[in-house]
Formats: structure tokens, C-alpha cells, sequence
């Protein structure tokens, strides 16, 4: 028997280690489990969902993604994480965490929030898109009852950072909107102990349902995948307009948020596309969002493509700068000088990154040494 | 239609049969298809909350099985169909609980194949999940007793497999562990592939059919069923119409339900599904109902299937045999 892990085996591992680290452990679980209990498919708890409208003949509409899947009895959303029990409609990870991990808020990437802090992250099994180069299928791709999870309530985790001296939550990994009632209680209870609470998504959320929780957040990170439908459409499986939609409701919620390009080679990454998405960025949201331009490699059911060339994307960041965007960083290349942030108003350096670490923090107060501009963020 | 038999496989099939005992085996070359030929047992429901008497069970399935193979007996529609030596799963549909794949139906399959010689440690009765298979009654075991059975939870291949426009990890037991499958579902209408009785059943095999509803599952049903795991090991398939749901699928709903009295096998996937939506529509008829089609659910993967290559999908070339 090989001793190699798979990367889904890795997964399930430091989900355990992790859990087995901040938690005591509690032998077996009943219903409702108890906190720390491995969850298996046959325990999944049940909670009523938040977002969702009964239709006649025992269907309901899920209203919490442009899908809006309409559900019948004993089927499953596209999520694949919410059921249809007799015309009520459930979330089966409602405390269901199966990562959780402690990492740099610079890993989801945040670069304008608390640099340096870390970030108590957690995801569950499913997503509402299928993005066939998909960094972290094993579970956004996966049910809840195919992957190892344990019980950690929203409460529990909140006391878990608070007791370990960790600032920020953050809802990550797989797809937070499809745990988005999960993400909502952890956010009220972090908030209770001083824990502040982030979330990074592919933005693909209803109106309502965004308003309803962007209140008690402290940054979002969107994935922008591209900026054309035909990606979407063909490597998503999801839409470009609800997406535009999302951020200008960030936008307007007043919420701070960042914004993530994975660019992949033939595929969305041309001077053009780059150019328009800038373009909107700048006219839609402001010129002083957050873009970061990541690189991509080859994984999931898109292994046929070589990772993104470097000149690529040093293109794409000259491109948002001569298009006026103010905070355009490189992801993926570590050591590159697109990784830090330089004052807008007067070129000074003022955080300096290699990777996910923060070598040099010259901020003070929020603004540049130098010039004394504000450089917009959340940075206390 | 049965192929013919080289002379080399000849010899090989009686030796095996002097190991096994029967007189004749299939060969392993590929499946057996009977195209566009359903056969069809009669077997009326027993009174409410009464199980299934299993003579009669057993009894209509062997006619069944004899329709859909043309065969004289059922121990040589097992002959034709599988090898002693076979390691055979048994896919079944519960996600409807109530009605699902009659556990005195599925056992006297079993029963046939170990009388044909097939050992119990390599008769597997599977499902998605043990939940699901407990509440169709069946007893989860994973060794002893006449067959396994059990719910592939978590056992799926590490990595995924491409078939048309899905990419899906398969459940071990269907890319590994089994030689030869039969899907054994039931006779339903569904609320987005339009009818399932067949190909849908497949979805219990990836591990991610909630990203294939799109489009009434159009084409991903039939590219789940085109995938070697299943073209090239599927034997039979098996559909329990003793009760079928005309509407209001794919859960169980007693009002809609009604006694159609048949078990159905064929070697056809596609066949047994162009069959049920004759039949599911017809019934809709009667009740005053739209079709399956005009009620906005068309079950276009049958056609999709049939363009594959994979079996007879016009419900008017369908040969029903009743036996």
C-alpha cells in the first residue's frame, strides 16, 4: 500500500489535524452532533434555509444564487449542499466545516486588510458553479456526505479565534454562498467576541441574499473569472452579468472588497479583455479597488494548458495601471514586485510581500508616509 | 443481438463452464444487446403494506428476463448475460424510498446469480448512500450473507473522468471493482429529466449529478451512460413497474402512483426508458394530464442516447415482450 496521500486525502487530513489542534475531541454524534463530531453522510444536520420560496406540489426555488434552482421533493440544488424535504428546503452544512485552516488574510489574497493578520478560514463541501480549473475541487465539487467534515457551529468558531488571539474569520475555499446562513451566524457570533469576519466568493449571489449579510462583514473578495460570457459559459458554468451585479452592490453596500482575475492562458487573458475588464472596474466600482491578477495553473479538468507565462501577466498589470487603477497587484509569482503596494500618489513602497508574507509595513494611520495620502482599506 | 461465437471463445466458454457448472457463459468481449426489445413479467402490487410473495417475484422477473433475452430458460438468460467469474453490482434507484427497486425483486436476481454460480462476496447491491439504501429496507453488509450492499459514500475515484460534457469522478465500485453492472431502477416520472426508469439511474454513480440538471439533463444522462465504466460492463437492466409514478417525480407521492403491475428487463438501457415514457405518458392521458413533453419536461436524453449508439430511443420501435 502506498504511503502517498492524495491531494483530497491532504485535504481531509488538515481539516482533522486542524479541528484536533484548536478542539477537544468528542467521542461519536448524535442529532443534533455534537461540537467537533466527525460528520458522516447519514448525520448530516438539517436546517431550514434562509433564502428560499415554497412552490406548489411540494417545490421549492432556492433564492439564494442566479440559478435560483427550482427544487422538487427529495432532490438536491446544484450546490448539491441543500435538500427539498417534503417542500421545506434545507442546508445540510450549516456547521459542517470540512476545512479549516489558520493562514495569512494575504492568501485569500486581502492586501488592504490588516496585513500581516491571520485568519481563521473554514469552507464546506459545494459550489454553485463548476469552474473546470477549480484549485480546490476535492470539496467544492464534492457533496457533504462524500467528504470528511466535523461539527463546528458558528459559535464555536468564533470562540476558537477569539481564544487564540486571531482577528479575522474567513468563509473560503470552496463557494460561501452556498453556506451563506453558516457564514452569516459565524459573522454575528465573531462579531459578539470582537472577531471580524471575511468572505471570498465568486460573487454569484442574489441581491437579497448579498444585502443581507454584507452588513455584518468586514471585506469580500470576488473572483472576477473573466469578462466575457463565453468563459463563463464554458468554463464557469455560471454568468457574467449577475456577477458585474454582485459587485456593484458590494460596491454600494459600502463593504470592503477586492478583487481576484485568475488569468488563464487563451482563455481570458488577451491586452483587450484585460483592457475592458479595467475599463468597467474603474467606471463601475473605482479606480481604487483592489485587482489582482493571479496565475494560473493547470488543475482539475483543465490540465492541458500551461500555467500563465509571467510576461503575461506584467502585462495585464501595466495594462490596469495605464487604465487607471490605482491598486493592481500580481498573485501566484512570488517574489515579484506586483505583490506590494506602492502609494498612487507618489510611487513610495508601502507594503512589502513576497508569497503570503508581509516583510515591511510603512503605513501609518491608513496613509502614505510621504505624501499623506489615504490609501483605502481596512488596516486597524 | 447475440454475436456469434469464434471457435476460440467456444472452447474457452465450455471450459469454464466444466469450473462452473453451467452449460453455457457469455462471452467477455462486451455486452449482449437485444436492441429495442423490452421484456416484460406481469406481476400485480401485493395490498397495501404487504411485501411482494417472493415466488411471484422471482417468478416474473424469470419471465421478464427470458422475454428480454430470447432465451428458453433464466439460467441461460444468465448464461448469456454474465460469467461465473463476474464480479456483479447492482446499481439501484432509492432515492424515492417508498418506491424503490422491491428488495424481493433485487434478491431474486441475486438468487439467479448464485445459482448460476456467481459467489456472494461478488454480488454487490449498491446505492449512493447507506441512508438511502435503509430506507428502501434493504440491510447494509459489506461481507456475509447472500450479497453485499451497501452505499458508495465516499469512494470515488481521485480523479475525474471526462465523457462528453461531464467530468465526474466515478464510485470505485463501478470503475474498479465490478466486471459486469445492472442498473435496476424504477418506473417514475422526474421533475427534470422528464421520466427516469434507466440511464438517470447512473447518476448515483458520479459524484457530482447536481451540476448535470441543466437542460432537462440533456446530453448529461446519456454521457454518464456512454462512459466505458457503464457502456462496456452494462448486462441488463431492470426496471420495477410492479408500482410507477406518473407524476410529480422523482420523489414518492401516493397519489400519483398507480398499479402497473410489471417488472421490465431488457439489455437495452435506452429501450427500457423510451418504454417507460410511453407508458409514464400514457397514463398522464388518462389522468388528464399534459405529456411529460408539453408539461415543459421533455426527456430529450433518450434521443441523445439513442445518437450514441447505446440502444433504441423511439418509443414506437420498442418490441415489447411479454412473457
Amino acid at each position: 500500500m502506498s504511503g502517498k496521500l492524495s491531494r483530497r486525502d491532504l485535504v481531509t487530513a488538515a481539516c482533522a489535524g486542524a479541528a484536533a489542534a484548536l478542539l477537544p475531541r468528542t467521542a461519536g454524534s448524535t442529532s443534533p452532533p455534537q461540537v467537533g463530531a466527525v460528520i458522516t453522510g447519514d448525520e448530516l444536520p438539517a436546517r431550514e434555509a434562509s433564502w428560499y420560496k415554497k412552490l406548489p406540489e411540494s417545490r421549492v426555488e432556492c433564492q439564494l444564487c442566479p440559478r435560483a434552482c427550482q427544487v422538487a421533493d427529495a432532490e438536491r440544488g446544484a450546490c448539491g449542499v441543500r435538500e427539498n424535504r417534503g417542500g421545506t428546503y434545507y442546508t445540510l452544512v450549516h456547521g459542517v466545516a470540512c476545512s479549516v485552516h489558520l493562514d495569512p488574510i494575504e492568501k485569500k489574497p486581502f492586501f488592504h486588510v490588516l496585513p500581516g493578520a491571520q485568519a481563521l478560514s473554514y469552507a464546506t463541501a459545494g459550489c454553485n458553479v463548476e469552474c473546470k480549473f477549480c484549485q480546490n475541487w476535492e470539496i467544492s465539487q464534492f457533496r457533504p456526505e462524500q467528504v470528511r467534515s466535523q461539527y463546528l457551529p458558528p459559535e464555536t468558531l468564533a470562540e476558537v479565534a477569539k481564544r487564540n488571539g486571531v482577528p479575522l474569520l474567513s468563509a473560503t475555499y470552496s463557494e460561501p454562498v452556498v453556506f451563506w446562513e453558516y457564514v452569516r451566524d459565524t459573522a454575528i457570533a465573531g462579531h459578539r467576541l470582537g472577531v471580524r469576519s471575511t468572505v471570498v466568493s465568486n460573487g454569484y449571489a442574489q441581491e437579497q441574499a448579498l444585502k443581507d449579510v454584507l452588513p455584518l462583514l468586514a471585506a469580500m473578495k470576488v473572483d472576477l473569472k473573466a469578462f466575457t460570457e463565453r468563459f463563463y459559459h464554458d468554463l464557469v458554468r455560471g454568468e457574467l452579468k449577475p456577477v458585474l451585479k454582485a459587485l456593484e452592490i458590494i460596491k454600494a453596500s459600502g463593504t470592503w472588497f477586492e478583487i481576484v482575475v485568475l488569468l488563464i492562458p487563451g482563455q481570458n487573458d488577451s491586452e483587450q479583455e484585460v483592457r475592458d475588464l479595467s475599463r468597467w472596474v474603474k467606471a463601475n466600482l473605482g479606480a481604487e479597488v483592489p485587482v489582482h491578477f493571479t496565475r494560473f495553473h493547470p488543475t482539475y479538468r483543465l490540465t492541458n494548458l500551461a500555467p500563465t507565462p509571467i510576461p503575461v501577466l506584467e502585462r495585464a498589470w501595466q495594462v490596469a495601471k495605464a487604465e487607471g487603477l490605482a491598486f493592481p497587484y500580481l498573485g501566484n509569482v512570488p517574489g515579484h514586485p506586483g505583490e506590494s503596494t506602492a502609494c498612487p500618489g507618489c510611487g513610495t513602497r508601502l507594503i512589502r510581500r513576497v508569497g503570503f508574507q508581509v516583510l515591511e509595513n510603512a503605513l501609518a494611520g491608513g496613509k502614505c508616509p510621504q505624501c499623506k495620502r489615504s490609501i483605502p482599506g481596512v488596516w486597524s | 443481438m447475440s454475436r456469434r461465437l469464434t471457435r476460440r471463445e467456444l472452447v474457452g466458454l465450455i471450459g469454464a463452464g466444466a469450473v462452473a457448472g453451467p452449460l453455457l457463459a457469455r462471452a467477455t468481449s462486451g455486452p449482449v444487446v437485444r436492441r429495442g426489445r423490452v421484456g416484460l413479467g406481469t406481476l400485480p402490487p401485493p395490498p397495501p403494506g404487504r411485501a411482494l410473495d417472493r415466488g411471484a417475484a422471482r417468478a416474473a422477473l424469470e419471465r421478464a428476463l427470458v422475454a428480454a433475452t430470447g432465451e428458453p430458460s433464466p439460467r441461460l438468460a444468465m448464461a448469456a448475460l454474465f460469467s461465473p467469474s463476474d464480479t456483479v453490482g447492482i446499481k439501484l434507484n432509492c432515492l424515492a424510498r417508498s418506491l424503490s427497486p422491491r428488495v424481493e425483486l433485487v434478491e431474486a436476481l441475486v438468487g439467479l446469480l448464485r445459482e448460476y454460480g456467481v459467489p456472494a462476496h461478488r454480488i454487490i447491491v449498491f446505492e449512493r448512500s447507506d441512508r438511502e439504501l435503509r430506507q428502501a429496507r434493504y440491510t447494509i453488509r459489506r461481507e456475509g450473507g447472500d450479497y453485499q450492499c451497501f452505499g458508495v459514500a465516499s469512494d470515488y475515484d481521485s480523479e475525474p473522468s471526462t465523457s462528453g460534457e461531464i467530468g465526474s469522478c466515478f464510485a470505485r465500485v463501478v470503475s474498479t471493482t465490478c466486471t459486469a453492472l445492472v442498473g435496476f431502477g424504477v418506473v417514475k416520472d422526474h421533475d427534470l429529466a422528464g421520466i427516469s426508469a434507466s440511464l438517470k439511474n447512473w447518476y448515483g454513480v458520479i459524484h457530482n449529478p447536481n451540476k448535470y440538471h441543466d437542460n432537462h439533463c440533456d446530453p448529461y444522462v446519456a454521457d454518464v451512460a456512454r462512459h466505458p465504466f457503464i457502456k462496456d460492463k452494462l448486462r441488463l437492466t431492470i426496471a420495477d413497474g410492479v408500482t410507477a409514478l406518473y407524476h410529480g417525480g422523482p420523489a414518492w407521492r401516493p397519489d400519483t402512483t398507480w398499479p402497473l403491475g410489471l417488472v421490465v428487463a431488457s439489455t437495452d438501457q435506452v429501450a427500457v426508458d423510451a418504454w417507460a415514457w410511453r407508458v409514464i405518458d400514457d397514463e398522464r392521458r388518462r389522468h388528464g394530464l399534459p405529456t411529460v413533453e408539453a408539461a415543459g419536461r421533455p426527456p430529450r436524453f433518450i434521443a441523445t442516447a439513442a445518437r450514441y449508439g447505446l440502444g433504441v430511443g423511439d418509443p414506437s420501435a420498442i418490441k415489447e415482450v411479454l412473457a
